[in-house]
């Protein structure tokens, strides 16, 4: 494709620059010099034809770099939460017991702590240049090694050779962590484009769960290429929370993939509400036997906002278990796609898979797609699949109105009630606290209602005093 | 092969002989614009018609290969003859339909007797119908059942009016490929009010090797008016591919009604690919039953516009697919329109290494206010190295709708095979009892005697499938 040549704007990957550009940042030549292959392999990729059945509904074009400049990353860090920027601090709002908190800012570490108890058994939670310096053995196996390809497509091949922000956590055999890690991407540089590359490593026996934030400021033009690999071991269990909360104006293509150990577990929920055009894959390969998956969504997107979903649920060992829910409400003109792949490999008996997609239109303009898919080339198994789209139903309005609700506040309570059904399933009450509030701003309410107890003040205060 | 417990080879039984040929003329393998001129100057047909064949042409041409679903690569589009004609004229009356010909009917279970019960016997012996009867009251009624090149010559106005306006030749390459060299298939006008009580049927077959078989119907329905069409094939196996490719075309107009079902049974090396398409205006119902048992690769969608308020559309589809075979069928719900109603149900069985499955796509245009659609897809696998595939797609542009989609995939349960066997039935008539019971959803919409068929070819399909 062609790419400008402008210092100024993303353009062609000339090796010798990056690798110019990794040795400035003192990284390890191994690091370099995956840099500079992975710049060789992207001029040779091409963007995705948009004949290709993944492309057909999202046009590949809106994800051109080559209008962004690079991002200009933090000149240094700080050492305190108390010590962030206000706005940055604002879209931090973390679980209690927090045990490591990583802060990127446009690509470049802003803030990186950890428990010392944690650090002390030998665990790594921080961002990748300190990764890289600090643990460069370990980030070496890892890195665009077993989970993601740089050669897979000209997305991946431009994160592996340019990013810089990110993620990095290594859990060591046995080791549970109680309390949540947390990680932010911060994106305020206008007109930029942030390449953030995830690592999250569970060794066998260890758990943890890692809530990961993204938000960009309104009025923020940003274009975002992410990509997350994680790795769960034997025995292991990770939960991985995605909330994303990019601005109206921000662009987004990401690829995540999980590889699942025996009797491992891994849940994920991606919590997402913001961006202009943004296109996900997320992947979950079930690669031994007794490993579980567990994939829930909460998208809501309203005004002119272009979401495009891809899962992938591959059940690659006998007596493997999947399980999506993917809920999406759309607002406005929002349009949504939503396509789910089910595959199971010749010999993987006794898999477990289900799948689920709901779809809430509350406008006329709004649009989603669907695509429930299942490949099954084995015999024993259960597996289904089920997608709906409906419209609040009428039935349902005049019921809560008739106990006193108005128009609007009802919508709002068949819309929380319609995401409870996934949220309920994470208990995480700040995490579940927050995606109500965005969900409630997206309504146009000031609060969120509760579910349950907000309907009974409600009905209490219109004075239907119920048991 | 499946050799029954006398030892007979039910293979070799099934549908393993051909008669010899014997033709008046046989075009030159391969396609040029010669042959299809050629074609055309035989048939003496219109200018308008040879114009559309020659424009089609250009069109086939400019089309790539389909890369989705199977795998096509393998025609050899050279390798085929485009037209061949049996015999010089059409068979007014049984007695001169001549002797092999009736042999070959005969072996396909069609006796003469049964010409009595049905309303009109259009066989097709090669590409051209020879044998045409239908009962003399529909044709005081103004009903029309003809094979497609009698329709052409003696209600040119009307055939020149439809013909292509349902399916383009630009719609796709094996539309294009048909539309240039199309030859037989049948011509039916139903009249307004008529109501067509016993199936209209014709049998297809093709005998020559490597000879195409370009079929071509157009069916008229007239306000309130119904008829049942039923289309049924069987070949005799040869040792090169084969290759299928019809287009049907259907227009139902104001509170009229048309089932058109097929049951496909081609010898196991024929390619069939198919395009048929029915069009339903006000409060119209448009019903395919659509089963796929024979072929090695079956790519067929057929759909259904919903153009006006109250059309309904309504899709059944069972796919069979054993040893080296690939069902790829489906169905396709355009709703365009207020109140419009669908309902798709497709059930399909994979055995032997067979794949089989469902690709559909349902698309709601804005403002098709009030439209219901239903999708069920059920898999069957009855042994761990075949292969169950769906592909749904829904495209929704409009919120005041319900549309759902269920699938599932499983084997027949040890629970249900005990159960019955525990009642003394032997575990390969259990599992017949189960397949059958699989199917019977739609078994049960067939006309008796393709429902016997049906059981007793799924019956022959699943020997032996009890080790």
């Amino acid at each position: 494709m062609a790419k400008a040549d402008s210092p100024d704007t993303l353009g062609a990957l000339r090796p010798e620059m990056l690798l110019s550009l990794s040795q400035q940042r003192g990284e390890p030549s191994w690091l370099a010099a995956q840099r500079e292959s992975a710049g060789s392999l992207s001029a040779g990729l091409d963007l995705p034809s948009p004949l290709e059945e993944a492309w057909r509904r999202t046009d590949p074009q809106l994800f051109r770099w080559d209008g962004y400049r690079a991002a200009t990353p933090p000149a240094s860090r700080v050492d305190a939460l108390e010590a962030l920027p206000g706005r940055v601090r604002d879209a931090l709002t973390l679980e209690a017991g927090t045990a490591g908190v990583v802060v990127n800012r446009n690509g470049g570490v802003l803030l990186s702590t950890l428990d010392e108890t944690l650090r002390a058994r030998g665990v790594v939670f921080c961002d990748l240049a300190t990764a890289a310096r600090d643990h460069g053995e370990l980030l070496r196996k890892y890195r665009f090694q077993a989970t993601l390809g740089a050669g897979e497509n000209v997305f991946l091949a431009m994160n592996a050779a340019l990013a810089t922000g990110g993620l990095f956590l290594y859990l060591p055999r046995n080791v549970v962590v109680e309390s949540p890690l947390c990680a932010l991407d911060y994106v305020d540089h206008d007109g930029a484009a942030v390449f953030t590359h995830v690592v999250l490593v569970a060794e066998p026996g260890s758990a943890a769960t890692v809530i990961q934030k993204c938000a960009s400021p309104s009025g923020v033009r940003a274009y975002v290429n992410s990509a997350a690999e994680i790795s769960v071991g034997d025995a292991a269990s990770l939960r991985h929370v995605l909330e994303q909360d990019w601005s109206d104006t921000t662009r987004e293509i990401g690829t995540t993939r999980a590889r699942v150990g025996r009797d491992a577990t891994y849940r994920s929920l991606v919590a997402a509400f913001g961006g202009e055009t943004v296109k996900q894959f997320l992947e979950c390969l079930l690669e031994a036997p007794g490993g579980a998956a567990e994939m829930l969504g909460v998208l809501f997107a309203d005004g002119t906002q272009h979401v495009d979903y891809h899962t992938l649920q591959a059940h690659q060992a006998p007596h493997t278990a999947s399980d999506l829910l993917y809920k999406v409400a759309l607002e406005d003109q929002a349009r949504s796609i939503f396509a789910g792949m089910i595959r199971v490999a010749p010999g993987a008996q006794k898999t477990n898979a289900f799948q689920s997609n709901r779809n809430m239109l509350l406008n006329r303009d709004a649009r989603a797609d669907s695509k429930p898919e299942l490949e099954i080339l084995a015999n024993d198994l259960r597996c289904t699949h089920g997608s709906a789209l409906s419209r609040i139903e009428e039935q349902h309005l005049f019921y809560l109105m008739a106990r006193g609700l108005t128009r609007a506040q009802a919508t709002h309570m068949i819309v929380e009630g319609f995401f409870a059904e996934a949220l309920d399933r994470v208990p995480m009450e700040n995490v579940r606290g927050l995606i109500e509030q965005r969900i409630a701003e997206k309504m146009g309410a000031e609060a969120p209602l509760g579910r349950v107890t907000a309907l009974r003040a409600l009905l209490d205060e219109v004075g239907g005093k119920r048991p | 092969m499946a050799v029954n417990p006398l030892g007979i080879d039910l293979d070799h039984y099934r549908y393993g002989f051909h008669e010899p040929e014997r033709y008046s003329f046989k075009s030159q393998k391969g396609l040029t614009r010669d042959v299809i001129e050629q074609i055309s100057h035989m048939k003496n047909e219109p200018e308008w018609m040879r114009a559309f064949r020659l424009h089609s042409f250009e069109v086939y041409k400019s089309k790539p290969m389909p890369k989705w679903g199977a795998d096509l690569s393998v025609i050899d589009f050279d390798d085929i003859y485009y037209y061949i004609r049996p015999t010089e004229k059409q068979g007014r009356t049984w007695d001169e339909v001549p002797e092999e010909i009736k042999r070959t009917f005969d072996k396909l279970g069609i006796p003469e007797a049964e010409k009595k019960f049905l309303a009109g016997v259009g066989a097709q012996y090669e590409s051209e119908v020879v044998y045409h009867s239908l009962r003399e009251e529909w044709e005081k009624l103004g009903v029309k059942f003809l094979d497609m090149d009698s329709g052409l010559r003696e209600y040119p106005d009307l055939v020149q009016e439809y013909f292509g306006t349902i399916v383009p030749p630009e719609d796709n390459k094996f539309a294009a490929l048909n539309s240039a060299v199309w030859s037989g298939g049948s011509f039916v006008y139903v009249p307004k009010g008529v109501k067509v009580d016993i199936p209209l049927q014709a049998y297809f077959r093709i005998n020559a090797e490597n000879m195409g078989q370009f079929e071509r119907t157009l069916i008229l329905v007239e306000d309130g008016a119904y008829v049942h069409y039923v289309e049924g094939c069987t070949a005799p196996i040869y040792t090169t591919d084969s290759l299928h490719s019809a287009v049907v075309e259907i227009i139902v107009k104001q509170g009229g009604r048309c089932r058109y079902t097929t049951i496909q049974n081609w010898s196991k090396n024929v390619y069939n690919l198919v395009t048929k398409r029915a069009i339903a205006y006000r409060d119209a119902t448009m019903e395919w039953v659509d089963g796929n048992l024979g072929s090695k690769i079956t790519m067929k969608y057929p759909s259904v516009y919903l153009a006006e308020p109250g059309a309904k559309a309504e899709i059944l589809s069972v796919a069979f697919a054993g040893a080296g075979q690939h069902q790829d069928p489906g169905g396709k719900v355009i709703h365009a329109a207020p109140h419009t109603q669908s309902s798709v149900v497709s059930k399909s069985i994979s055995k032997d290494g067979g794949r089989a499955g469902y690709r559909g796509l349902v698309k709601v245009h804005k403002g098709a206010v009030g439209s219901k659609c239903a999708v069920r897809c059920d898999a069957l696998i009855l042994d761990g190295h075949s292969r169950s595939d769906t592909y749904p797609t829904m495209e929704i542009d409009e919120e005041d709708v319900q549309i759902t989609h269920e699938a599932t995939v499983s084997k027949v349960s040890d629970e249900q095979l005990f159960y019955l066997m525990s009642r003394g039935v032997k575990e390969d008539e259990a599992m017949n009892m189960i397949v059958r019971g699989f199917i019977e959803p739609i078994a049960k919409e067939l006309p008796l005697e393709y429902a016997v068929e049906l059981n007793r070819l799924i019956a022959l399909e699943m020997e032996g499938s009890v080790g």
